[in-house]
């Protein structure tokens, strides 16, 4: 009994901090987490829509489709579907994410309704060198994806960056996040394709 | 009643908030906070924003720190700064994510590190947790202005001679080649240096001519 007083003695502030502060952050959180949701929404979907310009509306068809990674390690994503003002679907978006030279990479991946091209990508978030491999975000190299086909691409040290083949230039000083990038594409793509297909989503006369 | 004659003296409650700002400027002076100095000064705006999330948990803490410091337990008062400092840090990281989304992702995992940044615990430990609520608010405000200030001038170096402009508007003619390297870690370690030195230097100064 004497001990369960002396616990409470020394350590009631410390209790009753904990509850108020905890009381705040869920207040603040109940209050703003609508907002901060939005916010990522809004930002996925403007990177979607730059991605394939005629697209009227976005949904998404996959939910958490499992992604095989390195050292038998698994990362979920959704797939979202591009419809037309007509409705008809005109490609594919979804997030894919893999390590890069500083820190971890997320891409925002998009490909035509038939997953036969990339419509290219653009970065959600990443931490690369600035001025080396902060480069994946200009459009030099992006371009290089815009119509390659979707499928493994190569990454290669020299060539044409204006040609839309499966070879992808690197960037020069950032080999690594070139690298990286090239990586991403190709850990998604096949199971991409594949779930679209099990899903009749692609491959099935539309 | 020595307390309540601090509490009134103007002249404590000014000598305090200009320490902050230079002659105990947290990071020119006190070296303190430097992951945040060497990691978010490559541009202004994330340097700014870094620093008015500082001063925002800054005067919080202080706030309750100073508040609760005769209900403290000596031997339990680093884990209540810690419990206090973390609350206002997750609400300054939820505002920034609610509303200041681009800098939120700018700033990444250096907004929630303000937990672990040494001049709020310090301010805590050394003032707050020693003095009334004024006087706290006063110290917080002095030591977060001069740490903001310390991560502008050096974010405005850097940004320049990186990109040739400053809050995204070129200042240096079109013919400025970019210096990539003041974007990088190498450029911060550099003119933090050569900053403090500078600082030192004027200080030294100023020490010789009061003794004169």
């Amino acid at each position: 009994m004497l001990k369960i007083k002396h616990f409470i003695q020394q350590s009631w502030l410390l209790i009753v901090s904990s509850f108020c502060f905890g009381l705040l952050i869920a207040v603040t959180n109940a209050a703003w987490s609508p907002r901060i949701e939005q916010n990522q929404k809004d930002k996925l979907n403007n990177l979607m829509r730059g991605l394939i310009a005629d697209a009227n509306d976005f949904k998404m068809v996959l939910e958490a489709v499992q992604i095989p990674g390195r050292k038998g390690r698994t990362t979920k994503t959704d797939i979202y579907e591009a419809d037309d003002v007509d409705g008809r679907s005109i490609g594919f978006a979804f997030i894919a994410s893999g390590p890069g030279f500083a820190d971890k990479i997320k891409l925002v991946i998009a490909v035509d309704g038939k997953c036969e091209k990339f419509f290219g990508f653009d970065v959600l978030s990443s931490n690369e060198t600035p001025g080396f491999g902060s480069k994946i975000k200009e459009d030099y190299y992006r371009n290089q994806f815009k119509g390659a086909p979707a499928g493994k691409l190569e990454l290669v040290k020299v060539g044409k960056t204006e040609k839309l083949d499966s070879k992808i230039v690197a960037i020069s000083g950032a080999t690594v996040s070139s690298e990286a990038v090239v990586k991403i594409f190709n850990m998604y793509i096949d199971k991409v394709k594949e779930k679209l297909k099990a899903k009749g989503l692609i491959d099935n006369g539309r | 009643m020595a307390a309540e004659s601090k509490a009134l003296n103007p002249g404590l409650y000014k000598q305090t908030l200009l320490a902050g700002l230079w002659r105990e400027n947290p990071v020119f002076r006190l070296l303190l906070g430097m992951c945040p100095t060497l990691a978010v000064t490559a541009a202004v705006k994330p340097a700014l924003t870094m620093g008015l999330s500082v001063i925002f948990v800054l005067i919080c803490s202080n706030i309750v720190v100073s508040l609760m410091r005769n209900l403290l337990k000596p031997h339990l008062r680093i884990l209540m700064f810690t419990l206090t400092i973390a609350t206002f840090v997750t609400i300054a990281d939820l505002f920034l994510k609610a509303f200041q989304p681009e800098m939120s992702e700018t700033l990444g995992p250096y907004v929630p590190l303000i937990i672990v940044n040494c001049i709020i615990i310090c301010r805590a430990e050394a003032c707050a947790s020693k003095n009334g609520l004024g006087l706290s608010i006063i110290d917080a405000l002095g030591m977060g202005v001069g740490f903001t200030f310390a991560l502008c001038v050096l974010a405005g170096i850097r940004e320049i001679l990186s990109t040739g402009a400053i809050w995204e508007i070129k200042v240096l003619p079109a013919g400025f080649v970019p210096w990539a390297a003041m974007s990088m870690p190498v450029g911060a370690f550099i003119t933090l240096g050569l900053l403090i030195g500078l600082v030192n230097k004027i200080s030294g100064k100023q020490a010789k001519s009061s003794c004169h």
